[in-house]
C-alpha cells in the first residue's frame, strides 16, 4: 500500500478540486486551451527535473512511488507537472467566476436602488 | 549548501516568468484580484499536498541537502518548492489566460 502514496496524494488533489468544474466555462470542457496552456510549461519542467534527477538534486523515496517509471523519472512526477496546473486553473476558473458574479449581482442591486 | 543546483533555478523561474508576462504575453494577470486570491488558495493547499511529500519523518521527495538554502518553512518544505509552484503554476494560468475560451474558437 505504501508504495501507492505519491500516487494517491496526485488522486486525490484531482477529486478534491473535480467540483470546482462546473463554476463558469470549466477547464476540463475547454479541452484545447487546457492542451495550449499546459503542454509548454510541460516541456520545460519535466526537462528541468530530468536534469534536476539525473544531477542527484532531488530523487524519489523508492518505498512511496509505484515503480512504473516513464524516461527519466517515476510517473508520479510527470503526472504532478499535470495534476498541480490543472488544481490551479480550476481554482483560478472558481474565483474568477465568483467575482464576475459578486460583481454583477452588486450592479444590479446598484441599478435597482437607482430607480 | 550553496544552492546552485536548486535555490539559483527556482529564482530564475519566478524571474522568467515575471518577464514572460512583462514583455511577451502583457495578459495583465498580475492586475487580477482573481489571480492573487486563486493563489493564496493554491499555496494554502501546497503547504498540505508539500507538505506530505516533503516530511523528513518519511520523505517522498529527497533532496540533496548541497543543492538547497537548507531553509524548511513550514514543517520541512524547502521553502525553494513555494518558488517553483508559483513559477508552474502562474506560468500555466499566464498562456490560460493568453487564449480566449474554446467555445469562441479558441487562438
Amino acid at each position: 500500500m505504501e508504495r501507492w502514496q505519491y500516487l494517491l496524494i496526485l488522486g486525490g488533489c484531482l477529486l478534491v478540486t473535480l467540483p470546482i468544474e462546473i463554476f463558469g466555462d470549466g477547464v476540463y470542457r475547454q479541452p484545447l486551451r487546457l492542451l495550449r496552456a499546459l503542454t509548454p510549461v510541460l516541456i520545460v519542467f519535466l526537462v528541468w527535473d530530468a536534469i534536476a534527477i539525473s544531477l542527484d538534486i532531488w530523487h524519489y523515496n523508492p518505498r512511496y512511488v509505484s515503480g512504473i517509471n516513464v524516461p527519466f523519472m517515476p510517473l508520479e512526477e510527470l503526472l504532478f507537472f499535470v495534476v498541480i496546473p490543472l488544481c490551479g486553473l480550476l481554482t483560478y476558473s472558481a474565483v474568477s467566476t465568483t467575482l464576475d458574479i459578486l460583481r454583477n449581482w452588486r450592479h444590479r442591486t446598484a441599478d435597482r436602488s437607482r430607480r | 549548501m550553496i544552492g546552485l543546483g536548486y535555490t539559483l533555478p527556482a529564482i530564475i523561474s519566478v524571474i522568467v516568468v515575471c518577464v514572460l508576462e512583462w514583455a511577451v504575453l502583457r495578459t495583465g494577470l498580475f492586475r487580477q484580484p482573481a489571480y492573487w486570491i486563486s493563489m493564496v488558495i493554491v499555496f494554502g493547499f501546497q503547504i498540505l499536498v508539500d507538505g506530505w511529500l516533503t516530511k523528513l519523518s518519511a520523505p517522498i521527495v529527497i533532496y540533496n541537502e548541497d543543492h538547497t538554502s537548507g531553509i524548511r518553512f513550514p514543517w520541512d518544505i524547502p521553502v525553494e518548492d513555494f518558488l517553483f509552484g508559483w513559477a508552474l503554476v502562474t506560468a500555466v494560468l499566464l498562456l490560460w489566460v493568453k487564449q480566449r475560451p474554446d467555445r469562441e474558437g479558441g487562438r
